[in-house]
């Protein structure tokens, strides 16, 4: 029918292009960080894997690598217990003032990121942490933890209160019942969660630019420094393995929850 | 059954020395306040922003002295005034807003068809393939993309080689306001998509077909029908990709060209460049308080949308 | 458990004597390994010396961090943070008491005579290679050695001669040509620009700091070619890929754009060009061995040879006497060693520039941002 097909054209060419603007960037620096020449562009001067062979060597790169894996670990486990909690403690309870503890938690939401940066890194120099690694995971746990927050409360939402009541039935007391009804049933919002923190925390940016320095960069901050001096071919080769890691995290989240959560109305 | 002495799990051992330690130490009379225990830690984690905010209200009332490159000791509305008052936080501000509107309208516009499709499509595979695109991006992270941009609108890059295989000349695409704009959208389409679907799916399908059999094509069925249900939608996107373009550090300076700069990177050449952290806490906290501002008037007006947590109403 | 206490005391003693034994023995063992002398403080993993990226870094590396390394086994690290972003780490890690970021900060002079006038740099006067660089290596107004200068550098007017038919740009004014209008340079702070542009303006040298209305006035003019601006190797990246014609530059970059095969030639024009000195200096809080080694990379930063091949990947004129020019720049302009050389060349005490840098920056950029 014609209308079906005017709508068709006109929603499919607008995907297409935000399809394009979404996955060009990834195609290129996938494709850059082939080339066997000595600069980053795209075609890439012929193919060669040497780069890779460079970053393997490249113990700076390497070291940043890992202390963002500390980072985002760190950031996960801080988050896991508080975002969870206060997820069910919101979904669940009719709690007083609920509007007012919303906004509060919302606030690393509201605050721009570099308003919190700046913040932490005046709070953790006045008591002396800056300088460590494991700061920058408590920071990144702050500013993301709505994001824990939001994943398990969409989670919990469709938790049937009659579950619980059945188990308190049986004659569970309210711990046991906690820990194997109300835990499992929000898992899959755990998992989520837990899945875009650690994600997210591999990736922080601006905080980290704030909080660390020379003896503890991280991945994204090296990246940063390392393309405002000159641009080569092993920087494509290491953003590659950082987006190998994000398919990773995203196969993952795929197998264990199904990407389709994101989809469902709250 | 002969009750034997295993009979009494070890886990179950191990509950009840917890229920009874939870009674002990949370007795059963404060069960009312359990929500609040919940929420403890997240409070507390959230507190450090909050003390971090202190801070820079503390530091925003300090001027610097220059001949020492130390705050003064002693308090003053200094900074504010020159906040409101020089041209250079002025000219940053509008560029900001000004710019934050015009990727919030363009985003919305490109991210609604592609959360349209992704939602209402029959094919699980291309909804993968949809979530998929849309996922990498938002997890590879702003930098590694703004320089595959540059690489790509570079004056050598592949669109000005195409545009020299038809005889025009190299075109500055990067540098300038417009690439900001740009790498701005192309940031935060994942943001505002993901933030439609969830309004897009809570609309039944029977409302389009509906209003079809009704005699509406599907352009009339889109703005009167698909549009309005989906407000929450565009509230929590609108919402998210204004606050987050207008705060973005990274486009602007990658894409920028050193003469495109937003108000985080004002900020961040008060902190470090200029090594004044007074004025720099002003400029923080006057964001944040437009921030705010902005959401909270949102939220009065329309609700939290797809943004909202708690009960399921 | 009183049965125990005497065995235990018996057992305890013998392990006790075999433990100082062992001890005494890993000691012994332990002292020729890697030292030169048994004076020698204990060397740490790496030194993390602060750097600008591109062919800047990578002279240091042969000139000077892995001759180093080869000498003692002490790793290099170069950290590209700016030396705008590095001075307030430093200096709050020294407020905070904690260990600064960096060893060693390769710095311009002016920034390190702020940090040195805020008493956060070490001294360096005992460092024994002193003795013989030239007078251009103390810095001017500050006690003893807070910091040691190691070379002098001029912002030159790079451009591409394909861009100037007409042979070299005789004028900073040349710039406003419309046909440059997006194909200009400049640093992003405006170093480098901001005397010459008094002097294209109409101003006088003499008036610098007191009226500087006619630098900004040809600032203002600048500002509507539409300048990109950047930093060090954003110089070296455009002229690669010819995103420009032309930039107010210090003449290494543009070196490093030249050796990569690009077209570009440099001058300084009637008005003049800045030239100013970098330096090297160390942040108070190192530990003990840390500073001892650090003290020693300086003192071998100033060593002829480490200067010749240092100095040679950057193209400028150092402080250690004999140390000879690379072929290409012989008579150079950007390699100034005779007083006509230096007549050329404008020259502002680092005084002034402390303490009105900040707010020449502020006044470029306000300038800039429209």
């Amino acid at each position: 029918m014609k209308g079906d097909r005017s709508k068709a054209v006109t929603l499919w060419t607008f995907v297409t292009v935000a399809l394009v603007m979404l996955s060009a960037p990834t195609l290129v620096v996938l494709g850059a960080s082939f080339t066997a020449g000595n600069m980053i562009t795209f075609p890439p001067e012929g193919l060669s894997l040497k780069w890779y062979a460079a970053i393997a060597g490249a113990t700076d790169l390497r070291d940043a690598f890992l202390r963002s894996l500390i980072v985002a670990t760190i950031c996960t486990a801080i988050s896991i217990p508080t975002g969870t909690l206060a997820g069910i403690a919101l979904a669940k309870y009719r709690v007083r003032f609920a509007a007012g503890v919303q906004v509060y938690l919302l606030l690393p939401f509201t605050v721009p990121l570099i308003g919190s940066g700046i913040g932490l890194m005046l709070i953790f120099g006045k008591w002396g942490l800056l300088g460590q690694l494991w700061p920058v995971g408590v920071a990144c746990a702050v500013i993301n933890l709505p994001f824990m927050i939001w994943a398990v409360t969409a989670s919990a939402a469709s938790l049937d209160p009659d579950l619980e009541l059945a188990a308190a039935n049986c004659g569970a007391p309210p711990l046991s019942t906690f820990l194997a009804v109300t835990i499992p049933a929000v898992t899959p919002g755990i998992i989520t969660g837990a899945l875009l923190m650690f994600i997210l925390a591999l990736n922080e940016f601006l905080v980290s630019l704030l909080l660390v320095d020379a003896r503890i960069v991280t991945l994204p901050v090296q990246i940063y420094n390392s393309i405002r001096s000159i641009i080569t071919p092993d920087l494509a080769a290491i953003s590659v393995v950082f987006i190998a890691v994000a398919a990773i995290a995203i196969a993952l989240l795929d197998r264990l929850v199904g990407l389709d959560i994101f989809l469902k109305s709250k | 059954m002969r009750p034997s002495r295993t009979a009494y799990p070890l886990s179950w051992r191990l509950m009840d020395a917890l229920e009874a330690t939870a009674v002990a130490v949370w007795p059963r009379s404060f069960a009312a306040a359990v929500p609040w225990l919940m929420l403890l830690p997240a409070v507390l984690l959230v507190g450090l922003l909050v003390l971090g905010l202190w801070d820079m209200a503390d530091g925003s009332l300090r001027t610097l002295d220059t001949a020492t490159f130390l705050p003064s000791d002693d308090y003053s509305l200094r900074n504010y005034d020159r906040a409101f008052t020089e041209k250079l936080f002025f000219t940053v501000a509008s560029r900001s807003l000004i710019g934050s509107l015009i990727v919030t309208v363009i985003t919305l516009i490109l991210a609604f068809p592609y959360s349209y499709v992704m939602v209402r499509t029959r094919s699980a595979a291309l909804r993968k393939v949809l979530l998929i695109a849309l996922f990498l991006p938002f997890f590879i992270g702003q930098v590694v993309r703004a320089y595959g941009w540059l690489i790509i609108l570079g004056s050598q890059g592949m669109v000005n080689e195409a545009l020299g295989l038809v005889g025009v000349a190299p075109v500055r695409l990067l540098y300038n306001y417009p690439a900001v704009l740009f790498g701005l959208v192309q940031y935060m389409l994942p943001f505002a998509v993901l933030m439609l679907a969830p309004a897009l799916t809570a609309i039944p399908e029977e409302m389009e077909s509906a209003a079809g059999s009704l005699g509406a094509n599907w352009v009339k069925t889109f703005l009167h029908v698909v549009l309005p249900m989906a407000k929450p939608g565009f509230i929590g996107a609108g919402l998210v990709v204004l606050t987050l373009s207008l705060t973005d550090f990274a486009m602007p300076a990658i894409l920028g060209g050193g003469s495109q700069d937003f108000i985080a990177n004002a900020i961040y050449d008060q902190f470090f460049r200029t090594s004044d952290q007074g004025m720099g806490a002003t400029l923080a906290l006057l964001l944040v308080a437009v921030g705010s501002m902005m959401v909270g008037v949102v939220f009065a007006l329309f609700g939290a949308g797809t943004l909202a947590m708690g009960r399921a109403k | 458990m009183t049965g125990s206490t005497k065995p235990s005391l018996s057992l305890g003693r013998r392990r006790f004597l075999q433990g100082v034994g062992l001890a005494g023995a890993a000691g012994l063992a332990g002292m020729p390994f890697g030292r030169a002398f048994a004076a020698e403080p204990e060397k740490p993993t790496e030194i993390i010396v602060r750097a600008w990226g591109g062919s800047w870094a990578d002279s240091l590396k042969a000139g000077v961090s892995d001759p180093f390394t080869k000498l003692t086994g002490i790793t290099v690290r170069h950290d590209l943070t700016e030396d705008n972003e590095i001075q307030p780490k430093v200096w709050a890690a020294v407020a905070q008491k904690r260990v600064p970021p960096i060893h060693i900060n390769w710095d311009t002079t002016t920034n390190a005579t702020k940090s040195a006038l805020r008493g956060v740099t070490e001294d360096l006067s005992d460092l024994s290679n002193l003795a013989g660089v030239t007078e251009l290596a103390k810095p001017v107004g500050l006690d003893g050695y807070p910091i040691v200068n190691t070379y002098g550098y001029v912002y030159v007017l790079a451009y591409r001669p394909a861009a100037f038919p007409n042979g070299a740009p005789k004028s900073w004014k040349d710039l406003l040509d419309p046909k440059f209008k997006g194909r200009i340079a400049l640093y992003n702070d405006g170093i480098g620009f901001h005397f010459p542009a008094q002097v294209a303006g109409g101003g006088k040298l003499e008036d610098i700091p007191g009226n500087m209305q006619p630098a900004w006035d040809f600032i203002a003019k600048i500002k509507e070619q539409e300048p990109l601006l950047g930093e060090d190797p954003d110089f070296t990246a455009w002229f690669q890929k010819g995103e420009i014609d032309a930039a107010c530059t210090i003449s290494t970059n543009a070196r490093e754009a030249k050796a990569n095969g690009v077209d570009i030639a440099w001058t300084v024009p009637e008005e003049g060009a800045k030239y100013d000195t970098d330096g090297l200096w160390i942040p108070k809080g190192l530990p003990e061995n840390e500073l001892y080694w650090a003290k020693q990379y300086i003192n071998f930063a100033i060593t002829k040879d480490a200067q010749q091949v240092w100095l040679d990947g950057l193209g400028l004129p150092g402080v250690v006497p004999g140390v000879n020019p690379p072929a290409d720049l012989v008579g150079d302009p950007s390699y100034p060693t005779t007083e006509a050389d230096f007549k050329k060349l404008i020259r502002i005490s680092s005084k002034v520039q402390v303490e009105h840098e900040s707010e020449w920056f502020g006044k470029f950029k306000e300038i800039m941002q429209g």
